[in-house]
């Protein structure tokens, strides 16, 4: 086989008609990826559901911890503010406490004043009296059955004679109520007349309690808020520099995290995070070595086509950088796809699963390149041993 | 001839039948570890959220009110009615007696200790304290030990749980305030009737230990329940049960009021393992009782557990949609690189039937051979990792747990499952070449400048 004589354009022959007058490095590249486009595009569909995958559940993984944290905030408060003495916390502790809050870089923060008070019903029997804002209740403590919700209620509407507070009752408290719909009572000889608006379920210890607007509370008992219930979203660290915080802002007050909250939030984020990191690990390995293996069965393939190049006078070393960077601009192109479709994906599992949005990180995109590079270059340079020991003509005889 | 063809080709096509096999092998471990997890993550996580404590709890119909404020009592009810300790064997026996997972009833009784005393005293001059009498790791029915210790896991003890009847754990606020340590002693004054006027030595409680809880119980006393029991010179009393029960996610069904139900949906209402259920079975066993569900454990734990299994079923799918992607990938490379084999076959006279028949036997035995192999693995992988990750899940759930772990590691639901789906993808995977193989000229193929 000498074709030693069409040296001057080597490729010529395996370009086809017209015969280009001369070839460059790029053309090849260009017409190989044009050429054997079926084979381009499924190498190409096997780079874009790797880099799709990786996409998908790197962003779901960056995610992970505030939406988790977001899915626990239906335990309600993890921090509560005792107030020193009777005299509460004065005026706007909501505001202080998002100020507090604020500095340890907390967005969303939510706070529910309550103050309490034991006072004795039409016959005598002691009963625990909270005043509470329900907006912020409402907010707060997702887990209260409440079969109606009391209106809104301001003092300022009749200073001689204010009308009925609406009450909520919770179920234990209602039985020892007389009236099942006005009750009146006594507080330090001064009495209330209350409307039940509503009754509360919580199984907990708001069961036994009459629950009215603060400003009637206050009106009528002279207390403000005592308690703050806090609920902030984050790891155990934030909520402990949280705690820090509001304890800098309320020198007096006793700030106390609710442990279990607090603990067993972190702990089962930990695990599920721990758990999304195997199978992002699992799953990137699997699709890796199955893009792998296609790949470099797909070059393999190619045996006849490199040993034509390498008698009409390509080096190895030609030859390889050809297949690498066919792979390479393949990868590139895997990536580009791979990120959009698994950016997509993410975004429809996340609104499936936790119904909130996650935006797509461009952070990811370093991360899901040096993956499809990695398995372009191994799957380009996995068959070079074979090829590199090939004689073309054994190869081009038909063997 | 045709077993002959399909032996010769695993035998001497060795590489290739690796290559396609290694991807069906991952792919089948890679889903069967996500669907092992994904199926066992519920249990995992409900005995994870059992850290937050009871989601039912029992207290006595016609107790008075609680005046309770930050979980402090502030005016002692008197004259309570108690439930009976004796009463809770029962629960061994009611219809979800096997989805309750930690028993704690205790008795509150208010008295005056005094604390860091070495010797007995007469002196009735103690300080004004709740003494709370509990279960600590008591065994119930035969395969639970069960008890405040085990339903509070955020209880942080120094020390022991009392053992003795004399032995007592002391609030770690209550103990930072008198400056009492493990092996100090408490002295409580015993029960005398009203009118008693004698003046008796009070009996010497040991301190075993000083536990911090976070709460109104760091100011309480600690003790035995029959001790407290005795205290308050009422026998088999109990004043509040918390019970810990496997439930699942509340649905349309469990918000509906189970009374004005037909007799038909509260059947099915009874026989879901709903905390409402659950509550109303153990109301109906233990007289004169009130079970309610703790709503902000329940509710949340509903959602929590939604969110984490709807997660990784989701995640499954994605990875059995990208191991799918990738193994009928491989497939359909594996078939395009023997167009010359097959092109050999048709020209010696090969009908094309039989041609995809071999090869698609071909695929389907590599496919259930690597799809059981990865079944084996990946349910390895799914148990490995499930240990590691959850590993010193700590007390919770030892009955589910017990139950579940010959199950745990293979599921055989997902064999058949697994194997059927490596057969689809790579049956699946190979139709398109085998299809584009065959439609190729023998000729042209054999000539392979194709």
């Amino acid at each position: 086989m000498s074709e030693d004589s069409h040296l001057e354009s080597p490729f010529s022959a395996a370009s086809g008609p017209p015969p280009p007058a001369t070839v460059t490095f790029s053309r090849i590249l260009r017409r190989s990826l044009v050429h054997r486009r079926a084979r381009s595009l499924s190498a190409l569909t096997a780079l874009t559901v790797s880099a799709a995958v990786a996409t998908a559940l790197l962003t779901l993984y960056a995610d992970l911890d505030a939406k988790l944290h977001h899915t626990f905030r239906s335990f309600g408060a993890n921090i509560v503010l005792t107030a020193p003495s009777d005299a509460g916390f004065g005026a706007q502790p909501i505001a202080r406490v998002e100020q507090a809050v604020g500095t340890v870089g907390h967005q969303e923060v939510l706070v529910a004043p309550f103050s309490y008070a034991v006072a004795t019903t039409e016959s005598g029997r002691p009963v625990v009296v909270a005043g509470a804002d329900f907006d912020a209740v409402r907010r707060l403590d997702d887990w209260w059955q409440v079969d109606a919700w009391p209106p809104a209620w301001f003092a300022a509407q009749a200073p001689a004679v204010p009308p009925p507070a609406p009450a909520l009752v919770g179920q234990r408290a209602a039985q020892f109520l007389g009236d099942a719909h006005n009750v009146t009572l006594t507080f330090a000889g001064h009495t209330i007349p209350l409307q039940i608006a509503g009754h509360l379920r919580t199984g907990g210890d708001e069961d036994s309690r009459v629950y009215i607007p603060m400003a009637a509370f206050t009106r009528w008992t002279g207390l403000s808020a005592t308690v703050l219930e806090v609920q902030v979203p984050g790891s155990a660290a934030r909520v402990e520099a949280t705690v820090a915080s509001l304890q800098h802002e309320f020198p007096g007050a006793r700030v106390e995290p609710i442990r279990q909250l607090v603990e067993g939030e972190s702990r089962i984020i930990d695990r599920t995070h721990a758990l999304m990191y195997a199978a992002v690990l699992l799953i990137a390995l699997t699709v890796g070595v199955s893009v792998l293996a296609t790949l470099s069965a797909s070059i393999l393939e190619r045996r006849r086509d490199f040993a034509l190049m390498k008698a009409l006078g390509g080096s190895h070393r030609h030859l390889m950088a050809l297949f690498l960077v066919e792979a390479l601009v393949i990868a590139l192109a895997g990536v580009v796809t791979g990120f959009v479709i698994g950016s997509a994906a993410a975004f429809a599992i996340s609104e499936l699963n936790f119904h909130t949005a996650t935006l797509p990180y461009v952070s990811v995109i370093p991360i899901i390149l040096l993956l499809n590079v990695a398995i372009a270059a191994a799957a380009a340079f996995f068959p070079a041993r074979v090829l590199r020991s090939l004689q073309p003509a054994a190869l081009l005889r038909g063997d | 001839m045709f077993f002959r063809l399909l032996l010769e080709s695993f035998v001497r096509q060795r590489r290739r039948k690796l290559l396609a096999g290694v991807a069906i092998l991952l792919g089948a471990t890679a889903v069967t570890a996500m669907l092992a997890i994904a199926t066992t993550i519920g249990d995992r996580i409900h005995s994870e959220l059992s850290v937050f404590g009871a989601n039912i709890v029992v207290t006595p119909k016609a107790a008075n009110l609680d005046v309770k404020i930050g979980g402090a009592d502030i005016q002692p009810a008197t004259g309570n009615a108690y439930l009976h300790e004796s009463d809770l064997a029962k629960l061994q026996t009611i219809f979800w007696a096997n989805n309750i997972t930690g028993i704690s009833p205790e008795l509150i009784v208010h008295t005056d200790a005094t604390l860091n005393q070495h010797s007995a005293s007469t002196d009735r001059q103690g300080i004004p304290v709740d003494a709370v009498g509990l279960w600590f790791d008591r065994s119930f029915a035969n395969h639970l030990t069960t008890g405040a210790p085990e339903l509070h896991s955020w209880w942080k003890l120094e020390g022991k749980w009392p053992a003795e009847p004399h032995q007592v754990v002391v609030g770690s606020a209550l103990a930072a305030r008198f400056h009492v340590h493990a092996g100090d002693f408490v002295t409580i004054p015993n029960y005398q009737a009203p009118g008693d006027q004698r003046n008796l030595a009070a009996p010497v409680y040991t301190i075993t230990g000083i536990v911090s809880t976070g709460d109104a119980t760091d100011n309480k006393l600690l003790l035995p329940l029959a001790t407290t029991q005795q205290l308050n010179n009422t026998p088999d009393a109990v004043s509040r049960v918390e019970i810990s029960a496997i439930t699942m996610p509340e649905d349309a069904l469990a918000r509906r009021n189970p009374d004005t139900m037909s007799p038909k949906d509260h059947e099915i209402w009874y026989c879901r393992a709903y905390a409402n259920s659950i509550a109303a079975n153990i109301q109906e066993s233990l007289p004169g009782s009130d079970a309610q569900q703790v709503r902000r454990v329940e509710q949340s734990e509903g959602v929590i557990l939604d969110r984490i299994s709807g997660l990784m079923w989701l995640i499954s799918a994605a990875a059995l949609l990208a191991a799918g992607f990738a193994v009928s990938a491989a497939m359909a490379t594996a078939i395009l690189e023997r167009q010359a084999e097959i092109g050999l076959m048709r020209s010696l006279g090969a009908a094309k039937s039989s041609i995809a028949l071999l090869f698609y036997a071909e695929a389907g035995l590599l496919a259930i051979l690597a799809g059981s192999i990865g079944y084996f693995l990946g349910s390895g992988l799914a148990a490995w990792l499930g240990a590691r990750i959850f590993a010193g899940a700590a007390t919770a759930a030892p009955a589910t747990s017990h139950l579940m772990e010959p199950l745990a590691i293979f599921n055989p639901v997902l064999l058949p499952a697994v194997v059927g789906l490596a057969l689809a993808v790579a049956i699946g995977g190979s139709t398109p070449s085998i299809r584009a193989a065959l439609r190729l000229d023998p000729s042209t193929v054999l000539r392979s400048d194709a």
